[in-house]
């Protein structure tokens, strides 16, 4: 069992030294621009998840993500904050928006929750687009200036000027976020979202309350679209009410079924591989979109659990022949 | 005017949705294609525009009786998560076709009908008043074809419960291709009558699936008289709030008053309380 443990230790640890190594292969711009994109559908993907396991499925997400960029760039433009303390607030204040209509909303269930969460995204967009003293309209704000650099005199100095700065940036933000939803997975909390997903008049029935957890769940899961939100639009450094709508909450939520909504691993896999689709279809212009909808399709048909059950259902093949034989 | 064209494609949504199971995604992008078809027969081949109404509005029921066997069907009834990624996915390929074959670029379709009409002390134009005569035609036939026919009843028993009406030896697959079949042809409608007073885009499929999904929300899941009521509600907000306000503004104004009205009442105005 150690051994176990210690194998997989070595080949996360070895995993993790190459995504820091991976700028000193790629170099291309618009090769990083996407790795980029990756960690923060990482990163959201991921918190859908969190969201899901409790038995919600969210698709406001997006609206979260926008108030999150929003919070993030206005502290910094029209406040002149620190972009790492706005980019905080931004995180609190998902988490926030979440609380503060989560009792109500979690009182839904099922495609009546998800359908409010649309709503909500909705009305943040609207807002956004039409408070145009503050928001700048739907034209959005441009220039946001990127994050504050780091200084720690005589040992390292980080000026976030080129895309290989950006790419650590997300790399550790990405990372430092999978390790605290892994943790809250593994936590008796994350055991009881688990119990509430499978039945929840079961779970009240012993004692849990399951208001409270689905709540819980939701803030996180909107705390890290807040997050999410502020890193883009300091990566970016455009941000526009519509750039997070509808269909990038759906877009998160094909990377989480496709990826396998059962495993940690299957939002990080889904999220991976979807962005880089997209990217190699880029030689058939007009067509590309094409690619993208028959992929997700397939993967669907053939593998319901997601990419992530691939693995198993190999060994299961290969067993059953053996077992034949 | 509004009212009627939300009706016609929440209905086509909550039919589906009560008889499969699934929530159509791509509703939005049969009602956009409706808009097209229009626009191809009308202004690309030159046909009346009523003639060219009829023609996309069958087109669409054809395509959904196709849409159905090959992407619905082995998620009938299923698992909500998969039923989404068929339904985004068609969604995606009727967005792409739409912007390669008719290019990013705005069109009009334009009628034969011009001119206002005055009745009783109200200012009518004909292309609104014809809208609204072919939504209700629509809307009648729909409520007389589900209470007076054979398929009719079969569908209510199917939405009711799916195992039990196949037990009466009721073929739940022709229900359901009918049940495509009707409603997209509702979208496709929906969509033609629209694109003779809207520009048409490619993406112009978001704006009425989102306010088709308010609209069976707001009624009430599976209660057709509930789309009615609740079109009703949102079309009057629509049309009501934008002379003190914006366009924009009313849809806020919609999208919050249906999370008030589902926080205290959160079947809808005409569902049934869920178990």
């Amino acid at each position: 069992m150690s051994t176990k443990k210690l194998v997989k230790f070595i080949s996360y640890g070895a995993l993790i030294i190459i995504l820091f190594l991976i700028p000193l292969v790629i170099t291309g711009p618009y090769q990083l621009h996407i790795l980029i994109m990756a960690g923060i559908a990482v990163i959201l993907t991921s918190s859908l998840r969190l969201i899901f396991n409790s038995g919600q499925l969210s698709l406001g997400q997006g609206g979260m993500m926008t108030i999150g960029a929003y919070t993030s760039t206005l502290l910094v433009m029209k406040m002149g904050w620190s972009t790492w303390v706005a980019l905080g607030a931004a995180t609190a204040t998902g988490a926030l928006l979440a609380l503060l209509v989560g009792y109500p909303f979690v009182r839904l269930k099922g495609i009546y929750f998800s359908l409010v969460t649309v709503f909500l995204a909705e009305v943040i967009r609207l807002i956004a687009e039409q408070w145009r003293s503050v928001t700048g309209g739907s034209l959005g704000i441009s220039n946001i200036p990127p994050p504050d650099p780091i200084k720690i005199s005589g040992l390292l100095e980080i000026s976030f000027t080129s895309k290989v700065d950006f790419y650590y940036l997300i790399l550790v933000f990405t990372l430092i976020s999978l390790l605290i939803l892994y943790t809250l997975e593994q936590s008796r909390v994350g055991i009881t979202w688990f119990s509430i997903r499978e039945s929840d008049s079961l779970a009240e029935s012993i004692g849990v309350d399951t208001t409270k957890f689905k709540v819980l769940a939701f803030c996180i899961g909107s705390l890290f679209a807040g997050l999410a939100g502020g890193l883009y639009s300091q990566y970016n450094s455009v941000i526009t009410p519509s750039t997070f709508g509808f269909f990038y909450a759906v877009y998160v939520l094909i990377y989480m079924i496709v990826g396998g909504g059962r495993r940690f691993s299957g939002p990080i896999v889904g999220a991976v591989i979807l962005t880089f689709v997209p990217e190699l279809a880029r030689i058939l212009k007009g067509y590309q979109p094409y690619i993208f909808a028959v992929v997700v399709i397939l993967i669907i048909i053939f593998m319901p659990e997601g990419l992530v059950s691939m693995p198993d259902r190999f060994i299961k093949l290969v067993t059953e022949r053996r077992g034949h034989a | 005017m509004a009212a009627s064209i939300y009706i016609l494609v929440a209905l086509g949504l909550t039919l589906v949705l009560s008889i499969m199971g699934i929530v159509q995604f791509a509703h939005g992008e049969i009602y956009m294609m409706g808009a097209y078809g229009a626009y191809y027969f009308c202004i690309v081949i030159g046909l009346h525009y009523l003639l060219a109404l009829v023609l996309s509005t069958l087109l669409m029921g054809v395509a959904g009786i196709i849409i159905e066997k090959i992407f619905f069907r082995p998620f009938r009834q299923g698992d909500f998560l998969p039923s989404v990624i068929m339904a985004v996915g068609l969604m995606i390929m009727l967005q792409t076709t739409a912007t390669v074959s008719f290019g990013s670029s705005i069109k009009v379709v334009t009628t034969p009908f011009h001119g206002i009409i005055t009745i009783a002390g109200a200012i009518l134009s004909w292309e609104r008043l014809i809208i609204i005569v072919i939504s209700g035609f629509f809307v009648v036939v729909l409520f007389l074809l589900l209470r007076m026919t054979k398929i009719g009843q079969a569908m209510v028993a199917v939405s009711q419960d799916m195992q039990g009406a196949a037990l009466q030896g009721i073929s739940v697959d022709n229900v359901s291709s009918f049940a495509m079949f009707l409603g997209c042809m509702l979208a496709g409608v929906a969509g033609g009558l629209m694109g003779a007073i809207f520009n048409l885009s490619p993406s112009m499929g978001g704006y009425a699936l989102m306010k088709g999904i308010a609209v069976i929300i707001l009624g009430g899941l599976g209660s057709l008289p509930g789309v009615v009521v609740g079109g009703l509600i949102l079309g009057f907000i629509d049309s009501i709030v934008p002379p003190f306000m914006s366009v924009q503004m009313a849809s806020m104004v919609g999208f919050i008053s249906i999370i008030l009205i589902l926080i205290f009442r959160p079947q809808g105005i005409m569902g049934r309380p869920s178990q």
